[in-house]
């Protein structure tokens, strides 16, 4: 495995942060956050059609790529149906050769994915309802996956959509009753699975940018702020707490490279990387999202300080295509099935 | 193997001298050694004769510093091909030596700093023909190793040195000693250090053994009273002492964590079957916990190969500060947990009674040391902190 990236990932990366420095700032994202949905302040809620319909044809890109990005989408928190729209929806159009997929690459069209029923848990369900579907508001189409492993593309128009308020209100999702009556085309478990696994992979990825925001925020406050004469990330109580953090997270940003890299791939190991760069990117951005605030003091638990936007996204993200619980049980499942 | 292990897709060289690598270890390692075992003194401090022979095996053929020249044990070889012989031997659980200090430290550090006539003393530090200890640690300076007090005081053309080292594994059978001594009190404590090499054998050092709590003799005290050293013994400048302790293994230092993450791995697998045996594998709590053990040797071992990529590629490799930390502690909940797979003979030794006649028993103890000596944990989470997070110093 070489973690090495070529000349056009690191100028891929390089243009995506220069992209978000440039255009997202904290106060845009702030201002997403009180309202994204319709009634959201004009520049948060016009972002992704200003600047991220263009990147929509990472979708069609290696996994690495498109983990590059969403990286840096996440240390921003990005505001918009970005994650979704690439990650899953349009691979799942290519997969079943949908007319629109090009239209989807071109950001001409949008779409998001439908999966769980209303517990919630991300498997293929054969609910009459569909719940947790990210962005559903924000996009022309909805792809409602079933039991049966088929796709059903569905204008988002057509569907009562209501939302279910979460800790992040920056990536609304949504709950509706399947319509009767659609239009279906099957495919293999193994392909739904494969999408499944990129979308866990991005999402992995944004989580990693979620939490080295927070590393990057703390580190910068602990050594600037002084109490008792000298500056808090002096305490050794503090940096060993901060240390175990950053090699959590650290070790969490290869496991998801490792995971896309096994993607790209098709390595035998794939499974296994998907569960394992889930379960440690949702503990390191929560990890460094409490021991951030706690590192930060009575700041931290502001509204003001932007740390809580962060702490909200790492807690809701945590439950979208499965928690580190629900992962190491997965993952358990591959480690006894095999001889 | 139950997943398959990281199939690196390198280019035709890599896998010719993976090729060759593999032909000679199916050829030449010992029985003895397909135990893995990297220490001395299991019943006596005596390095076994199949150990010695294998390692100028090794050094003969090229393969025991591969990134060195022929004339060092080496055959010149390229960080990616020393990370494959780092692999390839760790997951056969093949050490070079059973020690290290010779080959590891001493070698490199005599290349680095020493005159030519120390230099030509490396080869067979490499080869394990001459034994070597190293004399860091004393009754009052173990994490502070500045604090050293042994005395070097300058007589003619020789020093005369007193004091007392501790912890100094393979003294009882080492024929050198690389010391370090004081050689000025009147300076800050960094600057008055120098390095010696002093013969076991001088009249005035003795050597006590020291059990390890596995029961093995392995490290010993020394105690040096009034030793004639020549002059001429002095590694680098006088006073230079402290640099000296900084370098050392720097051409493996991106491959170094393989082994280390390897017998995590084979510890993880080995788990699997205890579960299996002891009719735990349906057990809720125990699948959860191996999943998580699971997700942080695979994810260490991806940690690994990211600052591979960095370190090949000539960068600073701060993925790396990380791997001692995070192995040495993982390895002993690793172990920890094959005890407690075993229920109420968790802590029973009698081979005939346990898994595989005692071996987590025997490899947890052996892991406790892991978190003091090169370095203890605290001491890591310090440089970490300061060195790769730039929090300010304590
Ligand atoms: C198996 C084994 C083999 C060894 N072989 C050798 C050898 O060949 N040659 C040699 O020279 N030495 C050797 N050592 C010694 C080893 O390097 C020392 O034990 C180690 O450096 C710690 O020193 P100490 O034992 O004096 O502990 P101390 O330094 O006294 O530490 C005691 C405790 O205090 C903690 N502590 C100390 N300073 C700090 C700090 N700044 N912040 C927070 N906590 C702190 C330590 O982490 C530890 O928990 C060996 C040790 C072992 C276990």
């Amino acid at each position: 495995m070489d973690f090495t990236l070529n000349e056009e990932q690191v100028l891929l990366r390089e243009t995506a942060r220069a992209m978000f420095g440039n255009e997202c700032p904290p106060s845009l994202i702030r201002d997403a956050f009180y309202d994204v949905t319709s009634t959201g302040p004009e520049d948060a809620r016009t972002f992704f059609d200003r600047h991220l319909r263009d990147w929509a044809a990472l979708g069609d890109a290696p996994v690495v790529d498109l983990c590059l990005f969403m990286e840096e989408a996440g240390r921003v928190l990005a505001p918009g149906p970005g994650w979704v729209n690439t990650s899953m929806f349009l691979p799942l159009l290519r997969l079943i050769e949908h007319p629109l997929a090009d239209q989807v690459a071109a950001g001409e069209m949008t779409g998001t994915v439908a999966v769980c029923g209303s517990d919630g848990y991300w498997v293929l369900s054969e609910d009459p309802v569909r719940s947790f579907v990210p962005h559903a508001k924000e996009v022309d189409l909805v792809a409602v996956l079933s039991a049966q492993n088929t796709v059903s593309c569905v204008p988002a128009t057509e569907l009562n959509l209501q939302e279910v308020a979460t800790l992040d209100r920056s990536r609304p999702v949504f709950q509706f009753d399947v319509p009767v009556g659609l239009d279906t085309t099957g495919v293999s478990a193994e392909e739904l699975a494969a999408v499944l696994n990129r979308g866990t992979v991005a999402l992995a990825a944004e989580l990693i940018g979620v939490g080295r925001w927070l590393m990057d925020a703390t580190l910068d406050y602990v050594r600037e702020r002084v109490q008792f004469d000298r500056p808090v990330g002096s305490f050794q109580g503090l940096q060993w707490k901060l240390v175990d953090a950053a090699l959590l997270l650290e070790r969490a940003d290869a496991a998801v490279y490792f995971a896309a890299m096994c993607l790209d791939s098709d390595a035998a190991e794939q499974h296994h990387a998907v569960h394992v760069a889930k379960a440690a990117a949702g503990a390191a951005a929560r990890r460094w999202a409490r021991d951030g605030l706690q590192s930060l003091g009575g700041i931290g638990f502001t509204w003001e300080h932007d740390l809580h936007l962060r702490l909200r996204r790492a807690q809701a993200s945590e439950q979208l295509l499965g928690s580190a619980s629900w992962h190491h049980d997965r993952l358990a499942e591959l480690i006894f099935s095999t001889g | 193997m139950w997943v398959d292990p990281v199939q690196l897709a390198w280019g035709a060289e890599e896998e010719a001298f993976r090729a060759e690598l593999v032909a000679f270890l199916d050829a030449e390692v010992p029985e003895e050694m397909k135990g893995g075992r990297d220490w001395i003194g299991d019943e006596s401090p005596e390095i076994p004769q199949w150990a010695s022979e294998f390692q100028a095996k090794l050094f003969d053929s090229g393969w025991m510093v591969p990134s060195y020249p022929p004339e060092l044990g080496g055959r010149n070889a390229t960080p990616l091909q020393t990370l494959i012989f780092m692999e390839e031997l760790a997951s056969r659980g093949v050490s070079r030596s059973v020690h290290f200090g010779g080959y590891a430290i001493v070698g490199p550090s005599l290349l680095e700093f020493g005159n030519e006539q120390q230099k030509s003393m490396a080869p067979s530090a490499i080869r394990g023909d001459t034994v070597w200890c190293v004399g860091m640690s004393e009754p009052d300076a173990g994490s502070d190793l500045a604090s050293l007090q042994t005395r070097a005081i300058p007589d003619g053309d020789s020093f005369i040195v007193t004091g007392q080292k501790v912890w100094t594994s393979y003294a009882m059978v080492a024929e050198k000693c690389f010391c370090y001594v004081r050689t000025d009190t009147g300076v800050a404590k960094h600057k008055g250090i120098s390095v010696l090499i002093i013969d076991m054998d001088s009249p005035g050092l003795e050597v006590r053994p020291l059990r390890h709590l596995t029961g093995a003799i392995e490290f010993a005290e020394v105690f040096l009273n009034e030793v004639v050293v020549p002059k001429e013994n002095l590694v680098g400048d006088l006073n230079s002492g402290w640099r000296i302790t900084m370098g050392s293994l720097a051409h493996e230092r991106g491959a170094l964590w393989v082994e280390s993450v390897s017998s995590a791995q084979r510890a993880l697998e080995g788990l699997v079957e205890i579960a299996r045996r002891q009719g735990l594998e349906n057990d809720g709590v125990v699948r959860r916990k191996l999943a998580e053990l699971y997700e942080e040797v695979h994810s260490l071992r991806a940690l690994g190969y990211k600052g591979f990529a960095s370190f090949a590629q000539g960068s600073s490799a701060p993925e790396h500060s990380f791997m001692k930390l995070a192995t040495s502690e993982l390895r002993q909940r690793l172990y920890a947990f094959g005890m407690e797979l075993q229920g109420p003979y968790a802590a029973v030794v009698d081979p005939e009674l346990v898994e595989e006649g005692g071996r987590w028993q025997q490899s947890w103890q052996i892991s406790l040391a892991a978190t003091i000596g090169g370095g203890t944990s605290e001491i890591q989470r310090n440089v970490v902190a300061t060195r790769v997070l730039g929090l300010p110093r304590g």
